[in-house]
This record gives C-alpha cells, structure tokens and sequence, in this order.
C-alpha cells in the first residue's frame, strides 16, 4: 500500500514537473476564501473557468480556508507567504489597511478603466484607507426579518410591512408565542441572540451614535442606546417571547427558524440558501427590519476580495480581481439569489422585482451602518455581547449593563 | 562505587593499564555520539519548536508586537499591564477552581481505575483498551460530543426528566455550570492517560511487599493504605504535578465548547493569551501573559514538592 502511494506521488511529481517545464511562461496565483457552501464554491469555480479562458496564461489555484480563517489569514501575511488574492471582511479590514499588508489598487484599477464610482460607495469606503483603495467588496448583506408564513396565517395576523414599528414587533412576538408545557414543543415570537450584530440595528434606530468626534469616546451609554438595550432584552426577559437558538436545541437563529421553533429571526441573505437546502418544507417570507424611535436603522455585512502586498504578480492579481467583482460575474452571483451586488450598475436589476426577499434584504443598504468596529473591534463585540448576556442571565439593568460596557469600550479606545 | 573506566588512573603512560583506560574512552565518546545521533531527530523539532519558540516569546514579551510591523521595544510596560488587566485574574481565578476540582478527582479515579485494571480478571486487556479510549480521542470531537450532550434539550436533560428530576438546565449556557461541565469532560478524558502511569507503577511495585504486609496480618484495605500508596507517592506526584500544568494550560475544550462565556466564566488563561493576540494583535501583551501564567505553574509545582515530599521508599 505504501509502496503504491510512493510510485503514485513520484509519477504526480513528475508529470507535474513536465506540466511546469512546459508552462514555464503561465503566472501561477492562489485565491482563497473561506470554506463556503458547496453551492457557493460552485459560484467561484464557475467564475475561476470563465476567466481562465479570458486569460490562458494566468493560472488560478483555488484554496479555500476551512477553519478560523481570519487568524490564518494573518499569520500567512505576517509570514509573507499568504494567498495573492483573498477574502477581507470589513470587521478586520483595518488594521491590515493602516499596516500594509494590502496592496493599494488605484494604479491598477487606472490602467483597466475600473472607476470608484462603479461601486457603492458605502461598501468601498469600508475598504478605503488614507484615500487608497485596498479591497473591491465583492458583495454584501443586510438583515431581513424573516417571517414564517404557516405561522403568522394560523394566528391570522398579516405579514410583516416596512411600516411596523418596535411596537408592532413586541406585539406579534408575543402573540405568536405558544407555550405548551413541553420544552420541546414551546414555540417562540423570536429568536434574539447574545450577538451584537444582531443588537446593532436596534441601536441605530433608536439613534444612537457609536462614537464621539474624537473617536475616543463610546455614546452608546446614551438614553438612546440604553433605549435600544431595554428594548432587544425586554423580549426575553419581560415578554418571555424571545428564546436564544441553544435553548430549543439549535445551533444558531436560522437553525431554530428552519425548525420552526421561532415564528421570527433576524438574519440575511445567507438564511435563504441554507433554509432551500435543509428545510425546504418551511414556507418563509423576508421583509425590512421594523422602524425603531428614530427612525429606520439596519447593519451591512461586505467581504473583499483583495490582494497581499507582497504578491508578486500584481498586474495579474488584480485582473482576477476586476473579473470576480465584474458586472457580468456579481450579476450570475444576484441571480442565483446567494448575495447583494455591490456594483452600482447592477442596483435596478430586474431580478429585484422578481424576488421580493433579496430586495428586502437590499433595502436596508439605504440606512445601514457597517458591521464593524474599528481596530479593537474583536474587543468591543465581545463586551456588547457580555452586556446582553449580563441582563439575560444576571437579570441586570439595561442602564448599568450599558454603562459598564461603555467604560470598558472607552478603556478599549484609550489604548 | 567503582572507579569509572576512563577517569585518571595511576597507572604508567603507555602500560597496557592506560591503554585499556585510552581504549575505554574512545568507546565511550562514539557510544555517546551514537546515542545523540539516535536522538538528534527529537532534539532538533524541540529545540527549535518548543526552546527557540520559548526563547523568542520571551524576547516578545518585552516588545510591542502586531504581527506585521517591526517589534518595539518597551521594557516591561506588557508585564505592568498584567498587574491592572481584570480579564487576567478572572481567568487566574477559573483556572485555580479548574486545577482544584480536576486534579484530586481525576488522580483519584486515575488511581482506581489502575487498581481495577491491574486484578486479574478476564477482559483485562478490553478494560485497558476501553477505558483509554477517551484519551486518545481528539479533544476536538469528545468537546463536541459533549456539547451534545450538554445542551438544554440534550442527553443529560433527557435522562433527567425520566428520572423526574429538573431537567430545563442549559449546561454550558449558564456561568455557574458551564465551568463544572468542562471539568467534567476533562476528567473523563485524561483520567484514563494517569491511569497508565499508575498502572506502571503497580506492577513495578515488588510482589514480597505485599505478600509480607498479607502475612504479617494486614486486610486487603490495610495493605493498600499502608504499603501500595505510600509506595505510589513518586507517581502521585508525578500526575499530580503534571495533571496541575495541563489544568493550568486548559485551551482546546472553551474554545470549542465556550469561548470563555457565559460572562467570563470559562475563561482560561491560555484563551486569553490567543484572544488578545490573535483577536487584538497584541502579541507582545500576550507573550507577557504566557510567561507569567510560566511562573505561577513553577511556584504551584515548588509547593506541591513539598507538600507531597518526594521519598522513594524502597
């Protein structure tokens, strides 16, 4: 056995050798991401053919990341030997900006005619350090509340509307709360985890700011975002209408949505797929969050595809780049229904119209603020989400809660 | 004690005495190079992935580092930040109530386990192989399978509410549990492992000890408390020191199970060391965390010297 595998690895080398010999002229890139759905990788495999047969003589080893791949990715950048092109999310996108380990694409993006303006600019600024442009967003996501329709007809209240307020929320969740007595039959109004990206719409609506101008101080401990606290928590703790995924035994919000243990869930367009491949059967609309006290508010989720400053074929990463982020490519991407496009150009697609759920899901953009929270964001997630958890366990105040993660956010900031 | 062959002898230059002794030593330095090549594969992957590694975390620690520019020097502003860092002696605190539930249990059951498996019984080589099982296990699949198991509508809380008892508990959802649920699984994973050295130290207990203790009119219980366990102090000792340090390390089963949640309960000083980090780019301030975590397990094992006053008694 081990005999065969050696005669099989010599006889690979070989040919791979020759293979090498032959396309000594072919420029060799790795693109990586991390390990997505098996449709998705589908997605960029298609895109990788497509392009290979625009350029013959570029070469694309696709490798994506299984496990933690922010922390890979650093350690492989530390180590100067990471992915030519590769994934950035916007939650760690900057200090990987402001300590140059990207490559600045502008005179790229000059040469082949690729504007600024050809995308978002929300989502392009997330990538954009000093003025330099480092990462082309490949595509984003907002949150939706997602509704189950079985449950909503059997309690014979309408769908949800972009008109509903915080008011309305409250109210339907705890109509369609159904306790039976059995901790594996309860169904829930919502499931509203310990997970400060899921708070972080809530906030906005209730106007509250994240910083001050310096940028040294958190506002959250205002009125507003104690508001915003009372109000995410006050499900669960008042209204006994809100459940956390792992206490009907799933694993996260869409996986207590799909087995239909939660009536609502606040997710986006991730949920979609995952609810089509696993639990077909669940019959689901998507609308626009509620409108909080201050008006509407949401949270935009955006990866890049970017490219290491110490690659060593920039001209050819960035033309892998352009075709992954171009209009033909995002397009093929919006129709499958996996993600928002992030080009300008692709905003009134026709494929909108036709899919109310993904364009809910697009709405949001409009009064949405980026899913991150500067250089320390690790650290501030962390304490936000020990603020919900503090009033779900603790059953402490929302005022005390989110002052003492305001003073450790500021002590955070100081560093 | 016999001179050793190759010192100095009395003898003349050039008498067939010295001549043997030159003989000796050459035999001597190649069997000495001989055995270093044998374990030159082993010294070189430890030295330079453990020591060198070591040496460079300690050269970290005095530096402000975030993995993609240049080290700073600045002296022992990371060791200063330690004394303040609250998150620090949260995770002090867990690791301490960690090591004081796990070690004693899992030394004791270690210590049973090896007396079960060393009685001549039929099946004794199934019993070895069943209860080692757990230890070799990747911690990464039994900390899941227990995740499983712990779950509000897991196996536990199933077998609870049959037996009547409350059963709504979400084990690793709840600060004052989630603690005990990992020390748990600890010990089910790593008793088995000092059970081995237990085991090895059984059989090298020799067989007239006991049999005189038996004659001279001892129980089967006065035997063990007076003759075997005082005999097994070099190797109580030994998983109890050991045991300590792996408690004291504690990383694979919060990162899995917890992430040092709910509220801080299960954070272990390892984890925050890869939090702050990996998660804050603060490898320097980690390095610091990591050497000081170093000089409290040293202090612990000093102590525990001392207390368990290592005699080989035979």
């Amino acid at each position: 056995m081990k005999r065969l595998a050696c005669v099989v690895l010599c006889a690979v080398l070989i040919a791979a050798l020759a293979a090498g010999a032959v396309a000594a002229d072919k420029v060799t890139l790795v693109l990586s991401g991390w390990q997505a759905s098996p449709e998705e990788q589908q997605l960029v495999a298609d895109a990788l053919k497509v392009f290979a047969q625009k350029h013959p003589n570029i070469e694309v080893k696709y490798e994506p990341i299984v496990e933690d791949f922010a922390t890979k990715i650093k350690t492989m950048l530390a180590a100067r030997n990471a992915p030519d092109v590769f994934y950035v999310d916007i939650f760690w996108a900057e200090p990987l900006m402001s300590r140059g380990m990207l490559l600045a694409l502008d005179p790229y993006m000059a040469k082949t005619g690729t504007k600024r303006s050809d995308f978002a600019e929300t989502l392009l600024n997330g990538f954009t350090y000093n003025g330099k442009t480092y990462g082309i967003p490949k595509d984003f996501n907002t949150l939706g509340l997602f509704y189950n329709k079985k449950m909503f007809d059997e309690a014979k209240i309408p769908y949800p509307t972009p008109d509903w307020t915080w008011e309305t929320l409250r109210e339907v969740a705890k109509k369609l709360t159904k306790i039976v007595g059995d901790p594996s039959k309860d169904r829930y109004g919502i499931c509203l985890p310990v997970d400060a990206a899921r708070f972080r719409p809530f906030l906005v609506q209730s106007g509250a700011q994240f910083l001050d101008k310096t940028g040294k101080k958190c506002l959250f401990a205002s009125p507003e975002g104690v508001r915003a606290l009372d109000y995410y928590t006050s499900f669960k703790m008042k209204d006994k209408s809100a459940v956390i995924p792992s206490e009907v035994g799933a694993g996260w919000g869409g996986d207590a949505f799909g087995k239909e243990r939660v009536a609502m869930v606040l997710e986006g367009g991730w949920l979609i797929p995952y609810l089509d491949n696993n639990f077909a059967n669940v019959e689901y609309g998507v609308c626009e969050l509620p409108k909080g006290p201050a008006g509407r508010g949401n949270v935009y989720f955006t990866v890049s595809y970017s490219v290491a400053a110490s690659c060593k074929h920039p001209e050819e990463a960035w033309l892998l780049v352009e075709h992954l982020t171009g209009y033909e490519n995002q397009k093929k991407v919006l129709e499958t229904g996996f993600a928002l496009p992030t080009r300008v150009a692709l905003g009134d697609h026709p494929f909108f119209k036709s899919n109310p759920n993904m364009a809910a899901i697009f709405k949001g953009y409009a009064y949405a603020v980026p899913w991150q929270f500067g250089e320390h964001g690790e650290k501030i997630m962390n304490v936000l989400n020990q603020s919900i958890e503090k009033i779900y366990l603790k059953n402490e105040q929302p005022d005390k809660a989110m002052n003492d993660a305001v003073r450790e956010i500021d002590g955070i900031l100081s560093e | 004690m016999n001179p050793l062959p190759g010192t100095q002898s009395n003898a003349q230059p050039g008498s067939a005495w010295s001549r043997a002794a030159a003989r000796l030593r050459k035999e001597k330095v190649s069997e000495a190079i001989t055995g270093y090549l044998f374990v030159a594969p082993f010294l070189l992957t430890i030295g330079t992935f453990v020591f060198l590694a070591a040496v460079y975390a300690l050269y970290l620690s005095f530096h402000k580092y975030d993995l993609f520019t240049p080290p700073e020097f600045v002296g022992l502003a990371n060791y200063r930040r330690l004394l303040a860092d609250r998150d620090l002696r949260i995770a002090l605190r867990n690791v301490v109530i960690y090591a004081a539930g796990v070690v004693p249990i899992q030394t004791a059951v270690a210590l049973f386990l090896a007396v079960l498996a060393n009685q001549r019984l039929k099946l004794r080589g199934f019993f070895r192989s069943a209860y080692y099982v757990p230890c070799i296990t990747s911690s990464v699949a039994s900390s899941i399978i227990f995740m499983w198991l712990y779950y509000k509508q897991g196996i536990i809380n199933y077998i609870l509410s049959l037996l009547r008892l409350p059963s709504d508990t979400d084990w690793l959802g709840n600060p004052s549990t989630a603690l005990p649920a990992i020390m748990t699984l600890v010990i089910w994973t790593t008793s088995a492992y000092f059970m081995v050295v237990f085991l090895a130290a059984l059989q090298d207990i020799p067989v007239s000890v006991c049999e005189a203790s038996r004659i001279d009119g001892a129980s089967t219980w006065q035997t063990f408390r007076h003759v075997t366990l005082p005999l097994l102090r070099p190797s109580i000792f030994l998983v109890v020191v050991l045991g300590t340090i792996g408690c004291m390390q504690v990383f694979d089963q919060v990162y899995i199970m917890t992430r040092g949640g709910p509220l801080k309960s299960t954070m272990s000083i390892v984890y925050l060391v890869y939090t702050e980090a990996f998660g804050d780019l603060k490898f320097g301030y980690g390095a610091a965390m990591a050497f000081a975590l170093f000089a409290v397990i040293f202090v612990l094992t000093l102590i525990q010297r001392r207390l368990l006053d290592i005699r080989i008694e035979y």
